[in-house]
């Protein structure tokens, strides 16, 4: 029977039996026992698992005072030399489980690993998840039975140092590393047979979860039109007649900016598409279909805007995955920023 | 800090669904801006009214995802121009 | 509608005097067959092999499989409406079918000169690379066909597909006279039960976008390959051949239609699990969202008019043609349709959402992993001992094949070549997924 592994549990000034409210600007500090839920937890653990300590810290001082509570945790869990540290249950508060997710992120700089509990709503959960692994859990203490017993579940196994499967199988809260995987029998009968489950009203797991595109603060609009510079982006596999860049079709890795300073429009003598994802025949009797320099160019010169930026910017847009789109885009939005650009027009095809 | 990106596109609910939040109504995936098949004179009327709107976007306030219509840049700019 | 369907085995296949099938044995008039084939003048030059599994052969470039199926009774013809094929409505009688073996089509001609779409599917009958695909479990005749080259695009496709078709009829006219070995039953009789009641919902591209044309070739209703509102179909007309010819992955093949396993399992579990009610067609690559959003509507209807309590969904392209197929899911829950999507994944970096346009109606899915072959890291097919095709593969720079950006090349087919850029088993024939 090998020795018990070491288990360090954090908890807030809560569940420490510290205080409320009043009491979460309390800054870290730490007891050599269970202490609260951790007594469930040790029970949870039996012999196999050993609580050689409770780190405990206010969610106010571990949110207002972000840095010096990692590192104050950092410092307590290298003296309790843990195997795992588990934090939580959060539920459903989410100063909680942010605090949770920082007491997790001070272990795995020392090597150590860690797990939280918190219900997979708790705001922690969407802005952590990726690094930090996370249980999920009931939204309030009544379901603190079953998040004791999965958090010291866990913790053993990370604390024999287990590699964990994937978020599907094992449970824990996905951490969007979603990669291939043989599921042993074949597409046709697994979607039939979740058909069947969705018809009878039986519990049904998709094999793709939901999830929501990422969303941008909109940027604050632009006061002046006839005072503002305009820059136009297109994602139509705008490129140069004969593609001398030798630009893809699809695929992306790169965009190419050109210069309109003296153009008035675009001419299908100087440009035309190469995408791999529409018909681009139309496109190359007429650029300005997804470059709208020619009617920019007028309104310019009507005065309804102040200026055409000089750089315009292309690519084909057709299967670029998210986060390439996503570096391109940072990478044209810092240019434009430097270039002082008030507004862009993108056309996408 | 950000400057307003005014969208042009013809499956536009789809850009509204992926988080662009200033989207217009482009004519078709393969002729954005316009339409050949109105002839010179109204694909270039047409094209100017979704160039306006994306315009008219940029100057507009919104907390999420929003349409644009290409109709509504024509009444902006008559306003404007009064 | 009642089709009675007569397998026949093909476990070898050989050059023989007579075109016949005995015993699991096809013996092919090879120059009977290519008479045949040639019967088309605007064909220059036509050649058969064989190709069979655990060889060391790689077929390129392959425009189609097509498994050889003939109606013996009944009205039509297998394969119908395109290439000038009767387009009476097929799906009743008597229909016999090569079982085990696929006519491939062999050919430089391309869907279409608008650009963006190429033929780059090529299939290896052994090794890691072949196991991926149904095809090297086969028997496969192949039919090396070129045109005249002067021939506009459609006229090319046209001709090399009708060849393909035509050699198809010629061996599986060899069992019309006998007694299949393996017979099944089709058919949808009403249900005793009060079982659920499900649709299938197929998505099809047509090529009318990418080529501009309303007649370019590809996976056609009938022969058309337009877009159009959507199609009911009895899934016997599919079995039939009604949905046919090919798109640009290996998993879009007229044998993987004639065998799509989804609906296959749908019919014959008719009156047990479910009611199944039949097919509905919906075109895809429509380019407003206007149109996108209709076509949803319309083939979401027709499932509600139908009857439908279920759905299960699958498509076989790529890019925005998802929109109008998670639009017609959320349509059909919207009308209290239950959805299944039966689809690949797009690229996951940095927890990217996977599907094009993430809508929560779609809370039902079945993921066949991640499209890309790029993604899946499959790794480049080795060299072969034999071609069947082209010597050379045109490795396009900014063709959809991996991360070429480079000129463009052209590689010896029986080198190591880079995988095409997309599996996508669309039907599921395979256990490959992702998940996280």
């Amino acid at each position: 029977m090998s020795e018990p592994v070491r288990v360090v549990h954090y908890l807030n000034q809560f569940f420490a039996g510290i205080g409320g409210e009043e009491r979460a600007d309390v800054g870290v500090s730490a007891r050599p026992e269970p202490v609260g839920p951790g007594r469930a937890l040790q029970a949870a653990l039996g012999d196999a698992g050993r609580i050689v300590g409770t780190v405990v810290c206010g969610d106010n001082h571990a949110a207002d005072q972000e840095a010096a509570a990692v590192d104050a945790i950092g410092r307590e869990l290298a003296a309790l030399r843990p195997a795992v540290l588990v934090a939580g249950p959060a539920f459903a508060s989410g100063r909680y489980g942010l605090a949770c997710a920082a007491a997790c992120r001070a272990a795995s700089a020392l090597g150590i690993p860690a797990v939280a509990g918190m219900h997979p709503d708790n705001p922690a959960v969407e802005a952590h998840r990726q690094h930090v692994l996370i249980v999920p859990t009931a939204e309030s203490a009544t379901g603190m039975p079953a998040a004791v017993a999965s958090l010291a579940r866990f913790a053993l196994r990370l604390g024999r140092g287990e590699a964990l499967g994937p978020a599907e199988v094992e449970g824990y809260v996905s951490q969007g590393r979603r990669r291939v995987w043989d599921r042993g029998r074949p597409g046709y009968q697994r979607a039939l047979d979740m058909l069947l489950d969705k018809l009878h009203g039986r519990p049904v797991v998709s094999e793709v979860p939901f999830r929501a595109p990422d969303r941008v603060p909109p940027a604050a609009p632009v006061p002046d039109l006839s005072r503002a510079t305009i820059a136009m982006v297109t994602t139509g596999g705008l490129v140069k007649k004969g593609n001398p860049d030798r630009q893809v079709a699809a695929n992306a890795t790169r965009y190419h900016r050109h210069s309109v300073r003296d153009l008035e429009a675009l001419t299908p003598a100087g440009w035309e598409a190469y995408h791999a994802g529409y018909f681009n025949h139309i496109v190359n009797k007429n650029p300005n279909y997804i470059l709208p320099l020619s009617f920019l160019r007028d309104l310019e010169g009507k005065g309804a805007i102040g200026a055409v930026h000089e750089w315009m910017y292309a690519m084909p847009g057709v299967s670029t995955p998210v986060a390439m789109a996503r570096e391109l885009g940072r990478s044209i939005g810092a240019d434009l920023r430097e270039a002082r650009v008030d507004g862009v027009l993108l056309v996408a095809t | 800090m950000g400057m307003p990106v005014g969208m042009i596109s013809a499956i536009y609910s789809f850009a509204l669904t992926t988080g662009a939040n200033r989207v217009v109504r482009g004519a078709r995936i393969e002729h954005v801006c316009g339409d050949p098949g109105l002839g010179p004179e109204k694909d270039y009327a047409y094209g100017m009214r979704i160039v306006r709107a994306a315009l008219h976007a940029l100057t507009v306030p919104v907390t999420g995802p929003t349409l644009f219509d290409p109709h509504a840049g024509e009444a902006e700019e008559d306003a404007h121009a009064s | 509608m009642r089709l009675e369907v007569g397998s026949f085995p093909v476990r070898s296949i050989a050059f023989g005097s007579a075109t016949r099938w005995a015993d699991g044995r096809l013996t092919v008039d090879k120059a009977a067959a290519l008479a045949e084939v040639r019967r088309d003048g605007r064909i220059v030059t036509a050649d058969l092999e064989i190709a069979v599994p655990g060889e060391s052969v790689r077929i390129w470039p392959v425009r189609d499989v097509i498994e050889p199926r003939v109606k013996v009774e009944g009205p039509g013809q297998c394969y119908p409406g395109i290439c000038g094929r009767d387009v009476t409505t097929v799906g009743q009688g008597r229909t016999h079918r090569l079982d085990g073996m696929g006519v491939v089509e062999v050919s430089s001609v391309n869907w279409h000169d608008a650009g963006g779409d190429f033929v780059e599917t090529y299939l290896d009958m052994a090794g890691p690379f072949a196991a991926m695909y149904p095809y090297h479990r086969l028997q496969l005749l192949c039919l090396v066909v070129e045109p005249d080259p002067t021939l506009s695009d459609e006229s090319r496709n046209d001709a090399v597909h009708g060849a393909a078709l035509r050699l198809a009829d010629h061996v599986a006219r060899a069992t019309v006279p006998l007694t299949p070995p393996g017979r099944e039953v089709f058919a949808l009789p009403p249900c005793d039960e009060p079982l659920p009641r499900v649709v299938y919902v197929w998505g099809v591209h047509s090529p009318q976008a990418m080529s501009g044309s309303l007649t370019a070739f590809c996976t056609a209703t009938y022969g058309l390959t337009q877009l159009t509102p959507p199609w009911v179909l009895h899934p016997n007309e599919v079995l039939d051949g009604a949905l046919t010819g090919p798109y640009r992955t290996a998993f879009a093949m007229s044998w993987t239609v004639a065998n799509n396993p989804l609906l296959l399992d749908l019919c014959r579990r008719h009156g047990r699990d479910w009611n199944f009610l039949g097919v509905i067609v919906l075109r895809t690559e429509w380019t407003t969202q206007h149109e996108k959003q209709l076509a949803a509507n319309q083939t979401a209807k027709t499932a509600a008019m139908l009857g439908a309590q279920g759905a299960v969904v699958t498509w076989d392209a790529g890019g925005n043609e998802f929109i109008e197929v998670v639009r017609t899911i959320q349509a059909c829950e919207r009308l209290g349709i239950k959805t299944v999507f039966l689809t690949s994944e797009d690229d996951a970096t940095d927890g990217a959402p996977t599907m094009l346009e993430p809508l929560p109606e779609a809370d039902a899915i079945v993921s066949t992993s991640f499209f890309k072959n790029v993604t899946l890291q499959v790794p480049d097919p080795g060299p072969v001992a034999r071609v069947i095709g082209l010597p050379t593969k045109v490795i396009r720079r900014g063709s959809s094949v991996g991360l070429h950006g480079g000129a463009d090349a052209a590689l010896p087919t029986a080198g190591t070549l880079p995988p095409p850029g997309r599996y996508d088993d669309h039907y599921g024939f395979g256990s490959l997924s992702a998940i996280e």
